[in-house]
């Protein structure tokens, strides 16, 4: 630091000139070196052209005055010496004193000091440019941009200035002319090479210029608005209409035997979690449907991630020896995962010849390759539609997807089944609208594509797959009906009146033809709101198969696509989203988002990893007095959610209180039958108590054992091996649907024995009781269950928040008090706050040892890297202690997304919780307060109430 | 601006011993001022000026001194200056005085200063001179300084450029 600040100074100051003394030699000298010691090496770099003319000055002196003392001149010359920073003066010569001064060396030192005066004048001492230096009044516009407006004298200055910026700019300027790099070819040759590493979408360049754009899964995606718009987004998520583009995500096509593919695919999915690939709706090609994959016959452990998928419609009914095509939409983050194991299961291995030859994207930018563009509408809550759009346009070729490399093959076939299997990654557009104006923008956006008659000259369109199709009178008559069904939709106030997932194809006409003059808000046409036949039979039966049959699925080549669709919809009011719209709308819909809400999946794993590397660099470029110490809050994990631990913390914690509560109780093998499950020993009174309440619905409800023992067949036959042989490796998140409606009926709190107990013949759920906890934690250990918690009053949760078990003065105190926000965390106490100190006067100490001897620098430089990493102020190092029973409330689990939400009007927050845990609290808690929890944020010490809802 | 205001007093050293011009040291002086200071004025006085008081430039040859005071208090500075009678080195005493040149806000006021001074007497010494020898080297330096300050715009910019260029490679 010093050092920097001396070089500052020595550089203001290398023109000023320097101390002349006479005496040199013994101790006044090293004075004026102390003085000048800072400058000394800047002298040194251009004093020799003044010294040498001074000294040639000194020579001619000799030459002329011969008769001058000889004393004085040796004295003069090595004055002179020395002002230019030399001290090879004889030091011995220089002591002796001066008797008179002679009238010549007098001017001699005179002119001298005129010339130094003049250096130090002329120079300007700051380092700004010439025109920063001028005074206010003096100054004008412009005047770093034309030398000529600056003052005649400091123009030449200028200049040189000037051209010394210019020179830097240069270095680095496009070796290309502007005219030259906007023509297309040599622009699309640019954008290939740009998207090398991360590929773009189509819209990229849209995006671009209005979005944050960030690196992510192969892909640049826009993240948010450049505008603030969270407010915005929200408004056109519930009252008009959001868009997003969603064509990263990766397609897998499936060709084969339907029973083929269903045969083979059925191990990778479970019923227990939802709908197969085999539901009936789905499988006839009019819905879209979804659900979790999982590694062939590992469920529920070894999760691949959730996908959705289409059937290919079929052409008849019934015949079930038609080849079917099935498309399975897929995050690109899980994509490598899962297409292996689909691999794997349909034994494709073998690569089928790539029937595109691959172009190389950077040498072959304008070769047209076509496309199938199926973009994809998801309206609202998930309903969803697909049109087929037919505008082409050439394209420059970017093949597949940024994970994969083009020389790899991206179509396998297996030998035994038939089944082929292509990756479609890219090869596809997809776009989401979410909002009830929806339906609007889209038939105002899109108009069926008119039916070519013959009459008309067919050269000049690049469509004649269409035009192919429009001789054919059945395709005319579907696309008529296709028509009409989508005129229909128009009038549909909500897109929630129409089945979810339902599939639409049409084919539209090119949307730019009828792009409007100026941007407009599309509103709802009250005209088209008629509530008359069609739309009523629309409503209740969906669209008909045959509509949801596209021209392009059976077009294996067919020109395409779209790339002015977004504008387009713009134009019509549709607001644009990006990533953090994504996180935002599967906040409000509640589902886990992809793939940082899926902490069982790899990729879930991989996001988590890399969420908290991030958020742990943001820390350290704090301050440390700026930045929460979080070992003082008691925070233990404020990046990551250790789950892996929560859910071993929680088995064993619950395992000591059996054995506690075995060893009290008298009857210890009773105790585990029996109702009183209660863990809390140190209360008995309360105990008793609860299990008297409970204890009465017990015997009314018979069937509990029934119920379990009729789950249990209805799971893959695996289920006990999994139970029994990946116990204690993974952990895996609760999808079972059947076990998660019954868990959150247990959570919601039951007022009293009088509801409780009709309620739960009635809807045949079983009553919370030890028993059933049993067999579920059998089933799955080391569980997490997916929550939605909403705050009871204040609070506003953020993600990394911990959610914790109230105790029992916790819930008295709010049942006192109904404004009672929620205890606080007492301090702790940071115990590496010494050891940081310790380490940092290690440092010191060794920095000034290194001071001391530069030799040993290598050596004290490896030593503290080597031995242990840094410690950061705030942060726990090392392993973590027990996670759950670090504070003062237990810890049952973390928030993934949580924010204050807009729709409900209180903060909301979507976490994970250790089943473990929650089947704990739930049966500790009296009916009233069950499932009531306390959250805090990494960042504080204040808990706040919340309740904890499951969601189905 | 935001900046401590200084004055600088430009004086001149003038004595008539030549041992005294041996003795003149930044040191020296500096402590000479301060001693005459807080003789003439206090205390009090000598605190004043304290605060900023530096020597920033000094000949031996020439005599001339630069000093360095904040704006307050440059008076009481200034004042004390004609009391300073002898120079006290190692012991030895020598008569002399200060001559007070120019005072000026800035250094670069007084260097230009200090360059037309030079000047004047540059001429004055040329008039008076009477040795023929000593003459022709007094013109010879006249000649110099004066083609020095018409070289010098050009000569020094060309200097400074190379030697911002080198200290930017640093």
């Amino acid at each position: 630091m010093s050092n920097a600040k001396e070089r500052k100074h020595a550089k203001k100051m290398r023109n000023q000139p320097t101390n002349v003394t006479l005496s040199s030699g013994f101790v006044a000298d090293s004075g004026v070196k102390y003085h000048n010691g800072g400058r000394k090496p800047f002298q040194s770099q251009k004093e020799p052209h003044s010294g040498t003319s001074r000294q040639r000055q000194t020579k001619m002196s000799h030459h002329s005055l011969a008769e001058s003392d000889a004393k004085e001149q040796s004295s003069s010359r090595v004055t002179f010496k020395k002002k230019g920073g030399w001290k090879a003066g004889p030091e011995g010569t220089s002591q002796e004193i001066p008797k008179y001064i002679t009238a010549s060396t007098f001017a001699q030192a005179r002119a001298a000091e005129i010339s130094a005066m003049l250096k130090a004048v002329a120079q300007k001492s700051s380092n700004s440019l010439v025109f920063q230096t001028l005074p206010r009044h003096m100054r004008r516009r412009a005047m770093s941009h034309n030398v000529k407006r600056l003052p005649r004298r400091l123009q030449e200055i200028a200049q040189k200035e000037a051209e010394k910026a210019v020179h830097q700019k240069k270095e680095h300027s496009k070796n290309k002319c502007h005219k030259a790099r906007r023509c297309h070819i040599n622009r699309m040759l640019e954008f290939n090479r740009r998207q090398k590493k991360n590929k773009w979408l189509e819209t990229h360049i849209w995006h671009a210029k209005r979005f944050h754009m960030v690196k992510r899964w192969g892909y640049c995606l826009g993240e948010r608005p450049t505008v603030k718009s969270h407010r915005a987004c929200y408004r056109a998520m519930t009252s008009r209409c959001l868009l997003q583009d969603l064509s990263y995500y990766c397609c897998l096509e499936l060709k084969g035997k339907e029973e083929e593919i269903l045969k083979a695919l059925s191990p990778m999915c479970s019923i227990d979690t939802g709908l197969t690939f085999a539901a009936v709706h789905c499988l006839s090609g009019k819905h879209q449907g979804s659900l979790m994959l999982y590694r062939a016959n590992k469920y529920p452990r070894e999760m691949l991630g959730p996908v959705t998928f289409i059937w290919k419609a079929e052409r008849t009914p019934g015949d079930t020896s038609e080849s079917r095509h099935l498309w399975i939409w897929l995050h690109p983050s899980l994509k490598q995962d899962i297409l292996e194991e689909i691999k794997a299961v349909c034994q494709c291995v073998e690569p089928t010849k790539s029937t595109v030859c691959l172009p190389d994207p950077l040498l072959t930018p304008s070769q047209e390759k076509s496309r199938t563009d199926l973009p994809t509408e998801k309206i609202g809550k998930k309903r969803k539609w697909k049109d087929d759009e037919e505008n082409a346009k050439p394209i420059k070729k970017v093949i597949g997807d940024g994970t994969r490399d083009p020389l790899q093959p991206y179509s396998w076939i297996s030998p035994t089944t038939g089944i082929v299997i292509s990756d479609l990654t890219m090869e596809m557009n997809r776009f989401r609208l979410i909002g009830p104006l929806s339906h609007s923008i889209l038939t105002e956006a899109l108009k069926a594509a008119s039916v070519h008659t013959e009459g008309e000259d067919t050269e000049k369109t690049p469509h004649c797959w269409w035009i192919e199709a429009c001789r054919n009178p059945d395709s005319v008559s579907l696309h008529h009906r296709q028509e009409t069904i989508f005129e229909l939709l128009g009038g549909i106030t909500s897109p929630a009146e129409i089945p979810a997932g339902t599939i639409l194809g049409l084919t539209v006409g090119d949307p730019r033809i009828n792009l409007p003059q100026k941007r407009s808000k599309v509103l709802p046409n009250p005209e088209k709101c008629q509530d008359n036949e069609k739309v009523r039979q629309l409503l209740l039966e969906g669209v008909p198969v045959e509509c949801s049959h596209s021209f392009l699925w059976n077009q294996d080549i067919c020109k395409s696509v779209t790339e002015n669709k977004i504008p387009d919809q713009i134009y019509r009011g549709a607001r644009v989203g990006g990533l953090k719209e994504t996180v935002v709308h599967s906040q409000y819909k509640r589902s886990p988002n992809v793939p940082g809400d899926f902490p069982d999946c790899p990729a879930g794993i991989l996001f988590a990893e890399e969420q908290a590397k991030n958020l742990l660099e943001k820390y350290k470029r704090r301050p440390p007095a700026k930045r929460p110490n979080y070992v003082k809050l008691g925070t233990l994990a404020p990046f990551c959610c250790p789950w892996e631990q929560l859910t071993r913390d929680w088995e064993s914690r619950v395992q000591a209180q059996d054995e506690s509560s075995a060893a009290s109780s008298p009857g210890g093998e009773e105790s585990s039958l029996r109702r009183d499950v209660v863990p809390c020993a140190p209360m008995p009174g309360r105990t008793r108590q609860l299990s008297d309440d409970e204890g009465t619905p017990l015997n009314d409800s018979s069937e509990p054992k029934g119920v379990m023992d009729t789950d249990g067949p209805a799971r893959p036959g695996t289920e006990g091996v999994v139970g029994q042989g990946a116990t204690g490796s993974l952990l895996c998140v609760l999808r079972s649907r059947k076990l998660l409606r019954q868990l959150s009926a247990w959570c919601g709190p039951s007022s009293g024995n009088s509801r409780a107990a009709p309620r739960a013949p009635g809807t045949g759920q079983q009553e919370l009781r030890r028993e059933a906890c049993l067999s579920i934690l059998d089933r799955f250990p080391k569980a997490l269950v997916w929550v939605r918690l909403s705050l009871l009053r204040k609070g506003s949760p953020e993600p990394h928040t911990m959610i914790c078990v109230p105790a029992e003065e916790d819930l008295l105190q709010l049942s006192q008090d109904r404004l009672y926000c929620g205890p606080q965390e007492p301090k702790h106490s940071d115990p590496f706050k010494s050891q940081i100190r310790k380490q940092k006067e290690k440092k010191k100490l060794e920095k000034r040892q290194k001071r001391g001897c530069a030799a040993s620098e290598g050596l004290a430089e490896g030593d503290p890297a080597a031995g242990q990493q840094p410690l950061t102020l705030g942060l726990w190092s090392g392993p973590l202690p027990v996670v759950t029973s670090h504070c003062s409330r237990v810890l049952l689990g973390f928030v993934t997304q949580g924010d204050f939400s807009m729709a409900v009007g209180c903060g909301e927050a979507l976490g994970f919780v250790s089943l473990t845990g929650l089947l704990d609290m739930l049966s500790s808690q009296p009916g009233v307060e069950r499932g009531l929890v306390l959250l805090r944020p990494p960042a504080s010490l204040q808990y706040r109430f919340a309740r904890i809802v499951i969601e189905v | 601006m935001v900046r401590f205001k200084h004055r600088y007093l430009l004086c001149e050293v003038v004595s008539d011993d030549p041992r005294c011009r041996l003795s003149l040291e930044d040191r020296v002086l500096g402590g000479l001022v301060r001693d005459t200071i807080a003789r003439v004025h206090g205390t009090f006085g000598a605190a004043a000026c304290s605060i900023g008081f530096a020597v920033r430039y000094l000949n031996a040859y020439t005599g001339i001194v630069l000093l360095r005071c904040r704006k307050e208090f440059y008076r009481l500075v200034w004042s004390a200056l004609p009391f300073i009678t002898y120079l006290e080195n190692r012991g030895h005493h020598y008569p002399c005085f200060l001559n007070t040149l120019h005072v000026g806000g800035t250094i670069r006021t007084c260097q230009k200063f200090l360059i037309q001074y030079n000047r004047r007497q540059l001429l004055i010494l040329l008039q008076n001179c009477t040795d023929e020898g000593e003459r022709e080297a007094i013109q010879k330096s006249v000649t110099r300084s004066c083609l020095l300050e018409e070289s010098s715009a050009g000569e020094e910019l060309s200097d400074s450029g190379g030697e911002e260029a080198a200290e930017a490679m640093e």
